[in-house]
């Protein structure tokens, strides 16, 4: 009853320890990761929700890098300043190496350049669009430490290329929502049309709740063109293509999938939208994706319809997967530089539940990559830490609107590609 | 460019209509009333219920007059709207505008206009949904005047200048030609004047409610039957017909009409200099030029 039992049942735990890495080594410590998700809001709740379902899965197969994971959750009330300080909390005190969130652009993007860069954490985030944390990273502003499971405005715009090309249009008017979103497309679809060389005409501003889009209409028109491609929204949508179509436009029309509409189509006529064919990003087609699905149902009895739901799970299970491919105290940079171990498409396919971590753990130990294949599909970052979506086009029809091309992600990222 | 002056008079003439019950309201009373931009609505609505009643009463009226978009039940509508909302205009100010006046300062009238037009916008909205209506879902298209320059005109268009225009005639004669017209003008110039020389005041408040609320139901449907009705229609209005109303001097119906085209045009014409994410400063451009030149306006005068 001395020291020398305790030293034999110390060796003893250190034999087994070493016989049975992975499940007896993770239950000695915590590693606590960090989240600023929206939870006071009522889509912002369900998002935090599946990210600690990740982290519940990852934790049954023996936590990531050699610990338990404890996901610590901060409010953001949509808030730049609270998200902030939310952030700053995590990584000051309780020194979080990865933050999850935050989901809108104009909150993570402070959290960004004030708390995750200067911190040296690993910024990834479920849910944010804007095509500025791209700008940021090109400008090399993020270090690396950027990521996101949720397509940029950036795919919509290339689809809408494509249409064109295959279409055969050589000249396109385009007119756009005078707004971030709006500009953000104008600026995108631009360098996309280029790109396949259809020549863009004119490119005009609508400011919503004018009396009339005549003028900006006629200038459009005054140019000519082909085609005519719309980043707008159903109300002034409706005004402009109504005036544009009784100008004699063309009915050759182009829509982003905010006039995916029912109300849109009504007021303008099914008989001037024959021609007329809308982008729209898809969730995957994929059997992982279905996987998600009835695992999220099993989970919570509902459908993860809610937005950014995949997202976010894939999210949290691609920054644990890093994790534990960084190994045991790493910094923020090598979790994300493991980013790419872990998405890698020539690697082992791992599914996103329990088993999928434990089989990607084993790979990973023996020194190989893996590809996650999860809610969102193959997951796979480019080199501003965007990911891309699969794609669908669609026509106005009868009964609605109906889909017209299925691009799956690997169609849409070759064709990305392509335009580069 | 010369497309952008035909379109900027066709748009004119509906901002024309609707600065001219401003101008008299605004002259009269002596208030800026910010709800006079509802009535556009609220006649577009009330001519969009008419229009569908008299169609489904007398089918053989539901017919189009081509090459315009119009029907005779909308004419018939149109008519049906003026008297509406000109009683409307009555009843509002009868309700509300005629006890603040009594009891309140000039600030607590443009603070209760303010919250006229929220009231109306909203209840338009609560009826007939936040999304565009449409009198015809068909597209009237436009007639080519000319290839080169192309030069494109919308039958609908022509009628609403035309009928702007007749309108504009009629009131230029009842206000001229008329005792009525005279003891308007006397009311404009001295209430308590004119009171002494035996005109009736409330008689003629209630004829400038009257005529007002008419010609902004005519101004509202004709915006409807170019563009849309969308319930936020006359908050869209509410700057271009205040900015004509200002510019051509408050109180004088030809300012108001010569404010209504000036604006008019030189929105559309913006686009020639202008990106076209600023022209909707134009109109304040406008005001802002005019005022630092001509304080009361093209033709407003100075009162004392």
């Amino acid at each position: 009853m001395s020291i020398t039992k305790y030293l034999w049942v110390a060796i003893g735990l250190a034999v087994s320890a070493t016989a049975l890495p992975g499940t007896a080594e993770a239950q000695d410590c915590t590693t606590k990761i960090g989240a600023v998700l929206p939870t006071s809001v009522d889509w912002g709740r369900p998002i935090a929700e599946t990210a600690q379902f990740a982290v519940d899965q990852v934790n049954a197969a023996g936590g990531a890098a050699g610990c338990q994971i404890e996901m610590v959750l901060r409010d953001t009330q949509v808030d730049p300043k609270v998200g902030v300080d939310a952030a700053k909390a995590l990584v000051d005190l309780e020194g979080v190496k990865l933050l999850l969130g935050a989901v809108s652009s104009g909150v993570s993007m402070p959290i960004l350049t004030s708390v995750t860069v200067p911190g040296d954490v690993v910024q990834m985030s479920c849910c944010s669009s804007s095509t500025a944390f791209t700008k940021l990273s090109e400008d090399g502003k993020t270090n690396g430490l950027w990521f996101r499971t949720f397509a940029t405005t950036g795919v919509q715009s290339a689809v809408a290329a494509k249409v064109a090309a295959d279409k055969g249009y050589k000249t396109v008017a385009v007119m756009y929502k005078n707004d971030d979103w709006g500009q953000d497309m104008a600026r995108l679809i631009a360098a996309d049309f280029a790109a396949v060389g259809v020549e863009v005409t004119a490119s005009v501003a609508v400011n919503d709740g004018q009396p009339s889009y005549r003028a900006e209409v006629t200038e459009a028109l005054a140019s000519q063109p082909e085609s005519l491609y719309l980043a707008l929204y159903p109300a002034e949508g409706t005004a402009a293509v109504r005036e544009w179509i009784s100008l004699g436009g063309t009915q050759n029309m182009i829509l982003a999938n905010s006039l995916k509409s029912d109300e849109f189509r009504d007021n303008v006529g099914l008989q001037y939208l024959g021609a007329t064919l809308g982008t729209d990003t898809a969730s995957p087609r994929s059997e992982s994706a279905d996987a998600f699905r009835a695992a999220y149902v099993e989970r919570f009895e509902s459908e993860p319809n809610g937005p950014g739901l995949a997202n976010s799970y894939d999210a949290t299970m691609i920054a644990l997967l890093a994790m534990e491919a960084a190994g045991k105290d790493a910094s923020g940079s090598d979790i994300a530089a493991a980013i790419a171990k872990v998405t890698d498409p020539n690697g082992t396919p791992v599914s996103a539940d329990t088993a999928g971590f434990s089989a990607a753990k084993d790979v990973l130990s023996g020194g190989g990559t893996v590809m996650y294949q999860g809610g969102t599909g193959n997951v796979r970052f480019d080199k501003n830490g965007d990911v891309s979506a699969p794609a669908v086009v669609w026509a106005f029809s009868e009964g609605g609107i109906e889909e017209v091309e299925y691009m799956s992600l690997n169609d849409v990222d070759a064709f990305i590609t392509s335009l580069k | 460019m010369i497309q952008n002056l035909i379109d900027g008079v066709l748009t004119g003439s509906y901002i024309s209509l609707g600065a001219i019950g401003l101008t008299l309201v605004m002259h009269i009373l002596r208030f800026a009333n910010f709800s006079h931009a509802e009535l556009l609505s609220l006649g577009a609505y009330v001519a969009l219920v008419c229009d569908a009643l008299v169609a489904a009463l007398v089918p053989v009226f539901a017919v189009k007059l081509a090459p315009l978009s119009l029907t005779w039940a909308l004419v018939l509508a149109i008519l049906m709207s003026m008297v509406i909302t000109g009683l409307s205009a009555l009843l509002i100010d009868r309700l509300v505008f005629k006890r603040v006046r009594e009891k309140g300062l000039e600030l607590s009238m443009i603070f209760a206009s303010f919250g006229m037009a929220l009231i109306i916008r909203n209840v338009i909205g609560l009826f007939f949904g936040l999304s565009p209506q449409l009198y015809s879902r068909d597209i009237a298209f436009a007639m080519v005047l000319s290839r080169d320059p192309l030069l494109l005109v919308k039958p609908d268009q022509i009628f609403v200048l035309v009928a702007a225009l007749l309108l504009m005639l009629m009131l230029h004669l009842l206000l001229s030609r008329t005792t009525f017209g005279y003891s308007l003008r006397a009311v404009a110039e001295n209430p308590s004047l004119a009171q002494v020389n035996g005109v009736n005041l409330h008689r003629t408040i209630m004829a400038v409610w009257l005529i007002g609320g008419a010609l902004a139901a005519v101004a509202g449907v004709f915006y409807g039957l170019s563009h849309q009705l969308i319930p936020v229609m006359g908050r869209d209005l509410l700057l271009p017909i205040f900015a004509a109303t200002i510019v051509g001097g408050i109180g004088s119906v030809y300012g108001a009409v010569l404010g209504g085209f000036i604006v008019g045009i030189a929105g559309n014409m913006a686009l020639v200099v202008l990106p076209s994410g600023y022209t909707p400063s134009v109109p304040f451009l406008l005001i802002i030029v005019v005022l630092m030149i001509r304080p009361h306006g093209l033709f407003g005068e100075a009162r004392a």
